[in-house]
């Protein structure tokens, strides 16, 4: 069946509230309507520090380059090193203290692929915006929700295209929308057909997950086979909640999408703007005052959990039927309760009903929990009999004379280019300090 | 292969593991001499292969890591004796690393020798090691794409150490990060559940070695060829990994654990109070797997009785066998017949 066009001004007459912001279908007068519904958005809803901000193609040129300042001797270099210590005192200043992880999250991403998408109101294009905000959003989320899934869904000449399949590894799912030209816009979306799209994709989900629905919506129709309510009331019985990132204008069924099922509705006002309010997302949702079916009597907020670590198969295994779908595979995970064989973890074991995660799954939240200490910037060599000529990480030889200290106003920074490991007493270059800290969180010298 | 390999060696130089390869009663005995020829000619080969390759050493002895040798680290040739018969890179290399190996090995005191392997160290100094040879900041080319394409290899030959958990845990998640394949050369002792998912997440492969003295054949037709060519010579790939965890309270490596839903810390036992982040878990929770779980000895019995996790439904006595305790802690030889029969259990 050929997708139906169906506009907004079109659902708003089936629902008998009526919006003062009606939109239209014709391309003319919709842009000036749509600025000044969000304009009155901003003002009501919106936070104080984007109440003034204008929309981004209403907005002047942007001098970047300003930004950047050389020094007198019209080097980087000053400017880079004040980045880098700048980023040493955060460290420092961070509190040492266990961040609140969420347990399960499952969350399918919406991206919009209409030709609408190619719109430059946002530089360079809504469209190349909207694919680096997203990845940038995927290594931040899963950074907070380590054993959640994303899956990418996109929306383009009527119907759903499936993009990424859900994936725990942020690299397969950075992966799959790393090839620009396999995601060109073209023609129109169909909000219905994605989100049946990615309904259908999370129908298996044990019922200890969340189930998310993030979309970028960059176009002011959807051209959709059947009616949207429908597909609505079947979300909102499904339990998935629906937030929605509009690039051009509020629309009706958006925001009623967004309010039945429990979501967030914005409207980015300009490429900062989009950015935050789509890493307002990130944070897991406040949980709904819905009673679930696991039972009232927990406490939601803080449980101890049962769960069980499998083994994998290989491809090369002999095949054998799975629990879950009742088919003959190879790979598969084993139950270690009761040596079931499920397809994907996480889940829960259809024999035992044991919760099956992958341990490495949890594990990527570890170095939350116990941060390497802060290496202490080493100020003189005096009073050391014997120092290391060589980073304790790199090896890379450290320099001999100290830099002048003028040239070095910035504090925590070390004139010789040492940080030294308060446990373990070895000095590291300036570099390992970074890398340490930021990527491995664990210190060469003492493993802690 | 049109970009320059690095090779990061990660070498386990346990003294008493090395003695116990060695005796003639293992069935394919294979001393650290012959171990090292083996080596040599791999890496060799490996800076034979392409002009741009480097290659770094790590040593992991116990209690402490070294570098043994880097490419980028100027050596004193004049030191090493010319040899007419061999290329003389190649002897300059042979002959440093064979040296700092002894060299290390000789100033292992004899407090030192049980203590555990410092893999740890090794891995994470070999990934800042990675770290600054492929940042672009600080290699000589400004272009991006001639930056070498970085491997770690580790050369296994002690069990896992439960204790270092988190943080080989941390240092795959970084060697992902950094786009490092791990690959792990796994000899004599039982397979390490680490080091299989090391491998398995960063793409690697991970191959336990069963005849040790073609050590070299299996170094040059597996580990020899960089990843991005691996797909189209098809290299052994894993048979099967084990995804159990350390629990945090007391390092045994469980299958089925307890987690609190705050910070994901696994423990072994349901407990009233989580240690990492204080929090306090409802009563009711605690008494519901407290019942589940009959059998689950209460907190404060020795680690030993606990290594068993708390499952008192029946199972399948082909996946562990029932009595068997599941910890592992260094040097606990318990690790082999769970590993065996855990193989044993798909074929
Ligand atoms: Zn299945
Ligand atoms: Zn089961
Ligand atoms: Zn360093
Ligand atoms: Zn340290
Ligand atoms: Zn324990
Ligand atoms: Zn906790």
């Amino acid at each position: 069946m050929p997708p139906r066009r169906i506009n907004d001004s079109y659902m708003d007459v089936d629902s008998d509230e009526s919006d003062v912001s009606i939109l239209d279908d014709d391309a003319g007068p919709r842009k000036s309507k749509g600025k000044g519904k969000a304009i009155d958005r901003g003002r009501d809803k919106g936070k104080s520090k984007v109440k003034e901000q204008p929309y981004a193609w209403e907005a002047s040129y942007v001098r970047s380059w300003d930004t950047v300042q050389e020094d007198e001797r019209g080097s980087l270099q000053g400017a880079v090193q004040d980045l880098i210590a700048r980023g040493r005192r955060k460290r420092l200043l961070a509190p040492a203290a266990a961040i609140r992880r969420t347990i399960i999250r499952h969350l399918i991403i919406l991206l919009d692929l209409s030709s609408s998408m190619m719109d430059r109101d946002m530089r360079p294009t809504r469209f190349d915006l909207t694919l680096q905000y997203t990845r940038e959003f995927i290594t931040e989320w899963f950074d907070q929700n380590p054993l959640g899934q994303i899956g990418i869904v996109g929306m383009r000449s009527g119907i759903g295209e499936r993009i990424g399949e859900m994936s725990g590894n942020p690299q397969e799912v950075l992966k799959s929308i790393s090839e620009r030209h396999k995601l060109e816009p073209n023609g129109e979306p169909s909000l219905q057909n994605a989100i049946e799209m990615a309904r259908s994709s999370m129908s298996h989900l044990p019922t200890h997950s969340s189930r998310e629905i993030i979309a970028i919506f960059g176009s002011l129709t959807t051209c959709d086979p059947g009616n949207i309510h429908d597909t609505l009331d079947e979300c909102v019985k499904d339990r998935i909640r629906i937030s929605m990132v509009a690039l051009a204008a509020e629309m009706k069924i958006c925001r009623e999408i967004c309010d039945k099922t429990g979501g967030q509705f914005s409207v980015a006002l300009n490429e900062g703007h989009f950015k935050d309010i789509l890493f307002e997302l990130i944070p897991p949702p406040a949980q709904r005052a819905v009673p679930r079916a696991s039972g009232p009597g927990i406490n939601p907020a803080a449980d101890l959990m049962v769960m069980g670590f499998p083994t994998r198969l290989p491809v090369t295994s002999p095949p054998a039927l799975c629990v879950c779908h009742s088919e003959l595979k190879s790979e598969g995970f084993l139950c270690p309760r009761c040596s079931a064989k499920i397809c994907d973890v996480p889940t829960d074991c259809d024999i035992c009903g044991l919760m099956i995660v992958s341990s490495p799954h949890l594990a990527r939240s570890y170095h939350h929990l116990f941060p390497v200490k802060p290496y202490q910037p080493v100020m003189t060599m005096e009073g050391v009999a014997y120092p290391a000529s060589a980073c304790h990480g790199c090896a890379v030889p450290f320099r001999e004379i100290a830099t002048p200290a003028g040239s070095l106003a910035t504090d925590g920074m070390s004139p010789l280019g040492r940080y030294r490991c308060p446990e373990c007493s070895n000095d590291f270059c300036g570099d390992c300090d970074v890398f340490v800290h930021d990527v491995v969180h664990c210190c060469p010298g003492c493993g802690k | 292969m049109d970009k320059a390999s690095h090779l990061s060696v990660i070498l386990d130089l346990s003294p008493t593991q090395w003695q116990l390869s060695a005796q003639s009663n293992v069935s394919h005995p294979l001393t650290l001499s012959t171990f090292v020829s083996h080596l040599l000619a791999f890496l060799n080969a490996h800076m034979a292969c392409k002009d741009d390759n480097s290659l770094a050493v790590f040593g992991a002895l116990p209690g402490k890591s070294v570098m043994l040798y880097s490419t980028t680290t100027p050596m004193d040739e004049k030191a090493v004796a010319a040899d007419a018969n061999t290329y003389r890179p190649f002897k300059i290399l042979d002959t440093t690393i064979t040296q700092t190996i002894l060299d290390q090995i000789e100033s292992i005191s004899d407090n030192d020798v049980e203590a555990p392997i410092d893999i740890v160290g090794a891995l994470t100094k070999s990934l800042c090691y990675i770290n600054r040879v492929t940042n672009p900041a600080n290699s000589r080319s400004e272009d991006a794409t001639l930056l070498p394409d970085p491997r770690i290899l580790i050369v296994s030959v002690s069990p896992d150490q439960s204790s270092s958990y988190i943080s080989v845990m941390n240092s795959i998640f970084s060697a992902q990060k950094l786009k490092v394949t791990i690959d792990v050369c796994k000899l004599h002792v039982a397979d390490s559940v680490f080091l299989q998912q090391a491998a398995h997440l960063t793409g690697g492969s991970y191959i336990s070695i069963e005849r040790p003295d073609a050590l070299l054949q299996f170094l040059m037709m597996s580990f020899l060829p960089p990843p991005s060519i691996r797909q189209l010579i098809s290299v052994p790939t894993q048979d099967k990994i084990d995804f159990r965890a350390a629990c945090f309270c007391h390092k045994n490596i469980v299958d089925i654990g307890f987690v609190c839903s705050v910070c994901l810390s696994i423990f072994c036992q349901p407990v009233p109070v989580c240690s990492t982040c204080q929090t306090k878990f409802p009563m009711k929770t605690l008494l519901r797997l407290k019942a589940a779980h009959p059998h689950t000895p209460p907190p404060g019995t020795p680690p030993l009785r606990s290594g068993t996790p708390a499952n008192s439904l029946p199972r399948s006595t082909s996946i562990a066998p029932g009595g068997t305790p599941r910890q592992v802690s260094n040097g606990n030889p318990n690790m082999l017949p769970v590993a065996r029969s855990n193989t044993s259990a798909t074929r």
